[in-house]
């Protein structure tokens, strides 16, 4: 008897301390984003990457702390002044940011210490899990054609003339 | 293009300067990184900012109202945001990105910054990012007669040309191979 109260009690106070170590943490993150990526020259000098994103805890926690880890950068995420929504940018070079996949994992404070801390040590980062992941997907950036239309509408021309020119020459011996 | 260039970035700080200053000391720069300025396409405003101070700066606000949402539509990204902690020595990056939605001149003018440079958050600091200046949007249809690829022109001077070329050409055709089954007939 005694050792079933004992064992209740220890559940009980178990439970009690993840409610108190779980009053941070972000529970069940639902995550609904938008993302923009410099299509062209003409917009940017740089390949800018915007993600912009709402996120909703199930246990009501709001505006905690968030950063990003992006293409081996590490950086805090924006609040907006709308409740729960946040930013992240980065900017570089066309050629530093090629087109392709870019997965962004979030952390909050807690995870973002441990994340740097494993970098710092050269431990295995994949450990660490992150409390949610947006894709980036960047599709180029567009910097002209290579061949102007009026190049190709000369070449056309002169392939015209030139069937026409070649038919004649065999009709007249 | 002149405005991409934001040349000056003010000092938030104030004048009193010292290594062992615990104090955050912000600068900001804003950047419109476009090449063309083009009503109806994106525009990239780039703000960077920096901690030059000893200190962390906290509850940074940066605020950019300099856009009168007549002329600009927001299209991604915030014109208010806030960082919590910007730490001694740090550079953040953000952007927006705005569709200008008139052609013309325009001023693009500073953003406001406001943080706290001690971790006591009594005095409240204010200050200014750089101005990129007055840029010039280009109306869309001349920059598209310019910089357009123009296959649908190329396309429609093709169809246009078709009946001198290919009236000619039928009737040859047709000749010809009346002419040659006429020789084979004969062979």
């Amino acid at each position: 008897m005694a050792a079933t109260t004992s064992k209740m009690l220890t559940i009980l106070v178990l439970a009690v301390l993840t409610v108190f170590t779980s009053a941070d943490v972000c529970l069940g993150p639902v995550v609904k984003s938008e993302t923009y990526t410099t299509s062209e020259t003409t917009v940017s000098t740089e390949t800018v990457f915007i993600s912009q994103f709402t996120l909703t805890c199930k246990n009501g926690l709001q505006n905690i702390n968030l950063f990003a880890d992006v293409a081996g950068r590490m950086i805090p995420a924006v609040r907006t002044t709308v409740t729960n929504q946040y930013q992240i940018t980065i900017t570089d070079e066309y050629k530093a940011l090629r087109s392709g996949n870019y997965e962004s994992r979030f952390y909050d404070e807690e995870g973002f210490s441990a994340l740097k801390k494993a970098r710092r040590n050269n431990e295995d980062v994949s450990t660490i899990t992150p409390l949610f992941t947006i894709n980036i997907s960047h599709g180029g950036v567009w910097q002209g054609t290579y061949i102007q239309s009026e190049f190709v509408a000369a070449c056309v021309a002169i392939l015209v003339w030139w069937l026409a020119f070649s038919t004649k020459s065999k009709l007249t011996p | 293009m002149k405005l991409i260039v934001a040349a000056v970035i003010l000092t938030l700080a104030s004048i009193s300067a010292g290594q062992e200053d615990p104090e955050a000391r912000l600068l900001v720069s804003k950047n419109v990184l476009n090449n063309y300025l083009v009503e109806g396409k994106d525009l990239t405003v780039e703000y960077k900012i920096f901690n030059v101070g000893g200190g962390a700066a906290l509850d940074v606000h940066l605020k950019d109202s300099s856009f009168p949402t007549a002329d600009f539509e927001v299209v991604h990204g915030n014109l208010e945001v806030m960082w919590e902690r910007i730490s001694p020595g740090a550079n953040m990056t953000h952007a927006a990105i705005l569709r200008p939605t008139k052609f013309g001149y325009f001023n693009f003018t500073s953003a406001e910054v406001v943080y706290y440079g001690k971790e006591d958050k009594k005095e409240q600091k204010f200050g200014y990012s750089s101005a990129p200046g007055e840029g010039g949007i280009v109306n869309r249809k001349d920059f598209d007669r310019r910089f357009s690829p123009h296959v649908l022109d190329w396309l429609v001077f093709a169809v246009m040309t078709l009946p001198s070329l290919g009236i000619p050409c039928l009737l040859w055709y047709s000749s010809s191979r009346r002419f040659t089954s006429h020789v084979k007939k004969q062979n």
